[in-house]
């Protein structure tokens, strides 16, 4: 234990140490001079480390004009979701809907519908294409005594698995509540899709980049309800702002007996669903 | 497309993390199981593993170095992975890799420095030209080969040992982590995940330096040593032990306590994994290796030299199998249950061709030892390995071509 | 101390190494990464207009469609936007002017998608068991030979 803690010991050197930028030309100099050069070192790296770091930690909160411009203010909202299951016809207008409006790669969806069918002799799930053409009749083992259709969608969690796992910081949730996906920073690693719990997220084979759901962002924003809302014929999905009292969905949500799914994974779901039943996981 | 059984989320039929992300782990394993073999004599003072110490510590590095191509094979977008060290997000186990693994690429190449340093100046003195100017650059102008800079040397060597340990442990648990650390998927998220693959890690790192030793020193005609073989089979068997009971464990848990997941993962295991978790994991890769293993350990006296070295090659190349199964059962299988929880999707296989391919798996699994032999060119692994501080008893000929002749 | 040189003149190196990372490092953080967060802020704005909205919503095809739009509202599909049978307005208006033909899916498959008797559809919904209901071929607009889809009568 004689040698390692060396150059340490070695940092207390008196020397005063502005003459730090000298050092790279002076090599094969006494062995004094170098203890200094590797404490000026020490004392400089340290402070460049402290500096990358914090221009990145401090999070400007003093005052940094909000995304959006005046149109939109971000702090003025909290956007949240409610799904009435007991509604849902299965036409598969959402699905086709968001392919339309977002782009959606074939073979993948942002939105989608389950179908539960289910009886005392066991149960039955589909799902064909997402629900986009909507679902064919299908014979079933048992006697099925229920059967209802479930949309599900990205939940815009509060407690993100997804956005906890993103290594480079490209999945986050924004002030208004919601989680997108910053294309330009995707690596496409995946392991926000495998986060995820809900299945919302997928990779585009186009962009190799994670995508979702982002409740519409670019028409919430103006004003404008999701695509899925917007063409919902039977008023199974709403939209709206928490930060709104006399909100309607923010009325079910205070008011009805709403559920979420996998409460137990404490991922603190924004979609809220009502009359859901236990086989839906 | 693939096929379903059951119900499986619409997003959910995609096997993502491809065959690359099972050689990630797989390679990061033998960094920090020839790490462990490597500093069972830098740090525990092991005299029985001198002659693969060296061996090892190089093992490690060209592991190392080739660990992180894997993950660029596999990412969408490799042109943007600088980001994970510029922009880490802390909350994320990913972004850490970036840390840990940078801190412990440091940590082995000031080790291989200190080790090496020696053979370093005495190449330097011997060759002429550009040779003489690249030696003299990697031991930094300094040529002090005195007995007092050569305990220097032994003492950092030993101290970053000590710290690389950690560090090797910390790498391939974290490794683990990221697979446990999903709440969402019932395959994967178990706090017992970063232990299995530390332990297999060992396992894969011991196991490869049971082969790589027999067959350097069989290259190099250099006399394979009894009791290292020996004293390898001994840790080898005692880290599968480990390895499988907990493996067995975890899978016992879920079953026993009836847990929400059982159903599907059963399934699992029976229909998807059948073959590569019951027939390779469980029974090719540890039943038979354990038997043999345990034959080495328990009768060596009564085994030649010839049928216990043949022996560990066969139970390490079984337990080489072994790991790799238990990463494909972990990284595939998690991707081949549906998060629903009601369905399977049809077993995945690697496409032949392609950047996530196989041929391009088997060429990251020969890159590392051609490395080692790039290696072995430039820094001579079995030049110099008389015994020091310790004092061991045979300080073996020296007969590597290259090898260091102690030069004034 | 005159032996332990090399080990200064590694640490050197070392030190040399970790300060050009992180003097690189702060060249190369995105401009507004880590406004708000860990993650590029200009993305939110980015979001906002990533494309233009597609749907605009039923009122916007009354100013031109007057007559359709009002047998529409008063009837049994006021609740169905005109964009889930047609579709998004952006096919057929851009930036206020006509920029293309409005399609339209006429065939009996549309209306099968809500009306045909499937399990999972509340009981209350009108719906048919397609081979019953429709005597005649079953194929193209066979539907539309009764059913007026913008003012139904069951």
């Amino acid at each position: 234990m004689d040698h390692a803690p060396r150059p340490l010991a070695s940092t207390r050197s008196p020397s005063p140490p502005p003459e730090a930028p000298a050092a790279g030309a002076a090599t094969p100099a006494d062995p004094g001079r170098r203890d200094f050069l590797g404490a000026a070192f020490t004392i400089a790296g340290g402070a460049v480390v402290l500096l990358a770091g914090l221009d990145a930690a401090a999070s400007g909160e003093t005052h940094v004009p909000p995304p959006g411009g005046d149109a939109y203010n971000w702090e003025e909202h909290r956007w949240a979701y409610v799904i009435d299951t007991s509604k849902c016809i299965g036409c598969g207008s959402c699905v086709r809907g968001c392919k339309a409006e977002n782009d959606v790669p074939d073979g993948f969806v942002r939105t989608w519908v389950e179908r539960y069918i289910v009886g005392p002799g066991g149960s039955y799930v589909d799902s064909p294409k997402g629900g986009l053409d909507g679902f064919p009749p299908v014979p079933t083992a048992f006697t099925p005594t229920k059967s209802f259709f479930v949309p599900k969608m990205c939940n815009h969690c509060k407690e993100t698995p997804c956005v906890q796992v993103c290594p480079v910081g490209a999945s986050y949730r924004t002030k208004d509540g919601v989680v997108l996906v910053d294309g330009k920073s995707c690596i496409g690693c995946g392991y926000c899709v495998q986060a995820c719990p809900y299945g919302s997220r997928f990779l585009n084979p186009a962009t190799h980049t994670a995508e979702k759901c982002t409740w519409c962002y670019h028409r919430i924003t103006k004003g404008l309800k999701p695509a899925c809302v917007e063409v919902c014929p039977t008023g199974t999905r709403a939209f709206g702002d928490m930060m709104r009292e006399d909100d309607p969905v923010r009325q079910t949500i205070d008011h009805e007996r709403v559920s979420i799914l996998q409460a137990h994974l404490l991922t603190e779901p924004q979609c809220f669903y009502l009359h859901l039943d236990m086989e839906v996981r | 497309m693939p096929e379903i059984t059951g119900y499986a989320f619409p997003n959910d039929i995609h096997v993502h993390w491809s065959l690359m992300i099972v050689m990630y782990p797989y390679i990061t394993g033998f960094v920090a199981g020839a790490f462990i073999v490597s500093a069972l004599f830098h740090v525990f003072g092991r005299e029985e593993f001198r002659p693969v110490a060296r061996l090892a510590m190089a093992t490690s590095l060209c592991f190392m170095a080739v660990a992180t191509l894997p993950l660029n094979l596999h990412l969408g977008h490799p042109e943007r992975s600088w980001l994970v060290m510029v922009t880490p997000n802390l909350s994320s186990a990913m972004a850490g890799f970036g840390m840990l693994y940078s801190t412990y690429l440091l940590i082995l190449v000031l080790e291989v420095w200190f080790v090496w340093r020696q053979q370093i100046i005495e190449s330097a003195r011997r060759s002429r030209g550009w040779k003489r100017t690249f030696y003299a650059m990697l031991a930094l102008g300094t040529y002090d080969t005195s007995p007092e800079a050569i305990a220097i040397d032994h003492r950092a060597a030993t101290i970053l040992a000590a710290i690389g340990l950690p560090g090797a442990c910390m790498l391939h648990g974290y490794v683990g982590f990221i697979f446990g650390a999903i709440k969402a998927n019932p395959w994967w998220s178990s706090p017992l995940m970063p232990v299995i693959f530390l332990l297999s890690a060992a396992v894969s790192g011991i196991a490869l330096l049971t082969i790589l030793y027999q067959v350097v020193a069989k290259l190099n005609r250099r006399v394979i040593e009894g009791r290292t073989v020996a004293a390898l089979a001994r840790w080898l068997w005692f880290f599968l032990i480990l390895t499988v009971t907990l493996e067995l464990l975890e899978i016992i848990m879920l079953a026993y306590e009836k847990s929400e997941s059982w159903h599907i993962i059963s399934q699992l295991l029976t229909t998807r994994l059948e073959f590569s978790f019951i027939t390779i994991q469980m029974v090719v890769g540890s039943l038979i290796p354990f038997i043999l293993l345990g034959v080495v350990v328990l009768m060596d006296r009564y085994l030649h030299d010839r049928v216990r070295n043949t022996l560990c090659i066969a139970s390490s190349i079984l337990l080489l199998l072994q790991v790799f199964s238990m990463r494909w059962n972990i990284v595939i299988g998690g991707q081949l249950l549906s998060k629903s929880f009601r369905g399977l999707r049809s077993p995945y296989s690697p496409e032949i061709f392609g950047r996530e391919g196989i041929l391009v798996a088997i060429a990251l699994l020969i890159m590392p030892f051609v490395l080692l032999w790039l290696f072995n060119r430039v820094l001579p692994i079995f030049g110099d390995d008389k015994p020091h501080a310790a004092g061991g008893h045979e300080p073996p000929p020296v007969t590597a071509p290259v090898a260091g002749v102690h030069a004034g | 101390m005159e032996h332990a040189r090399h080990v200064f003149r590694i640490a050197l190196v070392l030190l040399v190494v970790i300060t050009a990372i992180f003097l690189g490092r702060g060249f190369l953080v995105p401009r507004s990464y880590g406004t708000f967060g860990p993650y590029r802020a200009d993305n939110v704005a980015e979001q906002m207009k990533i494309r233009p909205p597609a749907h605009a919503g039923a009122a916007s095809c009354a100013p031109c469609h007057k007559a359709k739009s009002e047998a529409h509202d008063a009837g049994g599909h006021k609740a169905v936007s005109c964009e889930v049978c047609h579709a998004p307005l952006l096919r057929h208006v851009t930036n206020g002017t006509v920029s293309g033909k409005m399609p339209v899916d006429r065939s009996f498959t549309l209306c099968a998608r809500c009306h045909r008797r499937i399990q999972g559809r509340p009981d209350k919904f009108p719906q048919v068991i397609l081979e019953q209901h429709v005597t005649s071929k079953l194929e193209g607009a066979v539907c539309l030979d009764c059913h007026d889809p913008h003012s139904p009568k069951p």
